[in-house]
């Protein structure tokens, strides 16, 4: 564990250190050290479970690939933000990318947490530069409220959860991962336990988010910068999966009554975010209510709790993170040239950019679920693990992906084909960074076709 | 020389992630020989091991 977090913490002081004129070459470099080193996490060799464990931190099954996901991100973001970044004063540069590196730094000790209590400060410690990116770095003045709303819901949602979490800690005696899966399961039943059971979930369900405490994520997702963006859709809506994963271990008896109203609001979620993403205008928040759609999927996967659920929740998680990714920072790409959002102003790009339209389309491909990719896997097998629960859930999963599809067509059409506008004259043309930025994304997910089971979590 | 010098001066940032990897490596291993102290030792699991075989569990 501490072989991966001490070079990260390392990266702090090469940060500020190193020459002005290497400072992005320096940390672009170390930081991909960094994450080809965590794939040695993969590698797994432990029979006890858990691996490669001090007091605090260990990984297992479940955690790895969320762990080597934020480690791969973190060189994609500070390759994603070079462009904007760089115009401005030096010092500015080192605090942003200081900001994404201890962004890395607590997340890999959220996932990396045996100890639940660790797990919660550390959720709610990435919070302080995810705020800080959204509301410093930011482009327009209403990025203030959007932090304000990516704030106060998440703090309203966890604040109960540290009082069911003492609460359990004062009923078990620890808080351990390692132990409290062997504890006696309680006996649940009164009212004040259903209070806990949703006290115990709500933080998480606010993180993913739920259809119906969803409204801060297009609003965070569209003010903030390319690497905030990227960051809020590939690691911390999962840090709200992860957590549900480890909590719904405990809560068993009463789960199975419980969980009906929220897998139908997921599941209607689905729906209802799908039909929004259909007449979007703005490309991030197509983009963004794409990630609600597809979290709701990812949580009705872990409520039902079946191994089959919460795998195609891992699954889908880390494939809905690579590419939701891509798509940002391909948004980013058509934003930092036309320096418009509005889909309908920059159209026809496909003329211009033909190699970037097929980043287009394979990252629309992926995010449609198509056949191979890891990201079909994940949905199928949430689908058919719903489907074994209740047969009438097939009609919410069904039309939800049909809008998927129709969705990405659309998102594909509006920005990728047509008539290019009047007033395009001259686009900047495309770095090499930006190939490779999408190259980096979309490899790890034709590999993962090739070897899906290292993302089954428990089960594999 | 004096171009030496100045790569160092210039690129010796570099050196502080690998340290890192060094010094994280080191504990990491520190602490599994620390867990491990007791392994084949217990009176329940002690056994002969079996040519070639290293350990019973890790």
């Amino acid at each position: 564990m501490l072989k991966i977090l001490i070079p990260t913490i390392m990266l702090f002081p090469t940060i500020w250190l190193s020459p002005s004129k290497w400072v992005w070459t320096t940390t672009t470099l170390q930081s991909l050290i960094i994450a080809l080193v965590s794939l040695s996490w993969i590698n797994w060799s432990s029979e006890t479970g858990w691996a490669s464990s001090n007091l605090y931190m260990g990984t297992d099954p479940l955690s790895t690939p969320l762990l080597v996901l934020t480690c791969w991100l973190l060189p994609l973001m500070i390759l994603a933000s070079q462009n904007h970044i760089k115009a401005e004063p030096i010092a500015r540069q080192r605090n942003y990318i200081t900001l994404l590196a201890s962004l890395q730094t607590f997340l890999i000790m959220a996932f990396g947490a045996t100890e639940i209590i660790m797990f919660y400060i550390m959720f709610e410690a990435t919070l302080i530069p995810t705020l800080i990116i959204i509301t410093r770095w930011g482009n327009q003045a209403v990025r203030l409220s959007a932090g304000t709303y990516f704030l106060f819901y998440t703090l309203a949602g966890s604040l109960p959860l540290l009082v069911a979490l003492l609460l359990l800690h004062q009923n078990t005696g620890s808080l351990s991962m390692l132990i409290i899966q062997y504890s006696q399961p309680m006996a649940l039943s009164s009212w004040g336990d259903k209070i806990w059971w949703a006290g115990c979930l709500i933080a998480f369900l606010v993180k993913m988010p739920l259809y119906g405490v969803h409204l801060w994520l297009p609003k965070a997702h569209v003010e903030a910068p390319v690497a905030g963006s990227m960051v809020l859709a590939t690691i911390l809506l999962k840090l709200g999966g992860y957590g549900m994963m480890r909590m719904m271990l405990m809560l068993d008896p009463l789960s199975k009554d419980m969980v009906y109203p929220v897998i139908a609001l997921a599941l209607w979620g689905v729906l209802m975010t799908g039909s929004i993403c259909l007449r979007q205008t703005d490309l991030k928040s197509l983009i963004a209510y794409s990630s609600v759609s597809h979290m709701g999927l990812v949580a009705g996967g872990i409520l039902i709790q079946t191994p089959w659920g919460f795998t195609g929740a891992l699954v889908l998680m880390i494939a809905h993170g690579l590419v939701s990714s891509a798509l940002f920072c391909l948004a980013n790409t058509t934003y930092e040239r036309t320096h418009s959002r509005t889909m309908i102003l920059a159209r026809g790009m496909q003329i211009i950019f033909p190699l970037t339209a097929v980043w287009w389309f394979l990252s629309n491909l992926a995010n449609l679920a198509l056949p191979p990719l890891p990201n079909l896997m994940g949905e199928l097998v949430i689908i058919t693990a719903l489907f074994n629960w209740s047969p009438w859930t097939l009609i919410l999963t069904g039309a939800g992906t049909l809008i998927t599809a129709a969705y990405s067509l659309y998102l594909f059409l509006m920005s990728q084909r047509g008539p290019l506008p009047q007033h395009i004259i001259n686009l900047q043309p495309f770095h090499t960074r930006e190939h490779l930025l999408m190259i980096l994304h979309l490899l790890p997910v034709a590999l993962l076709i090739t070897k899906p089971e290292i993302m089954w979590g428990w089960w594999y | 020389m004096v171009n030496f010098a100045a790569m160092v001066r210039e690129h010796w940032v570099n050196v502080l992630v690998p340290l890192g990897f060094v010094i994280g490596i080191y504990l990491d291993r520190w602490n599994d020989q620390k867990l491990t102290a007791f392994r084949n030792k217990s009176a329940l699991y002690s056994r002969e091991l079996k040519p070639g075989e290293e350990y019973t569990w890790k």
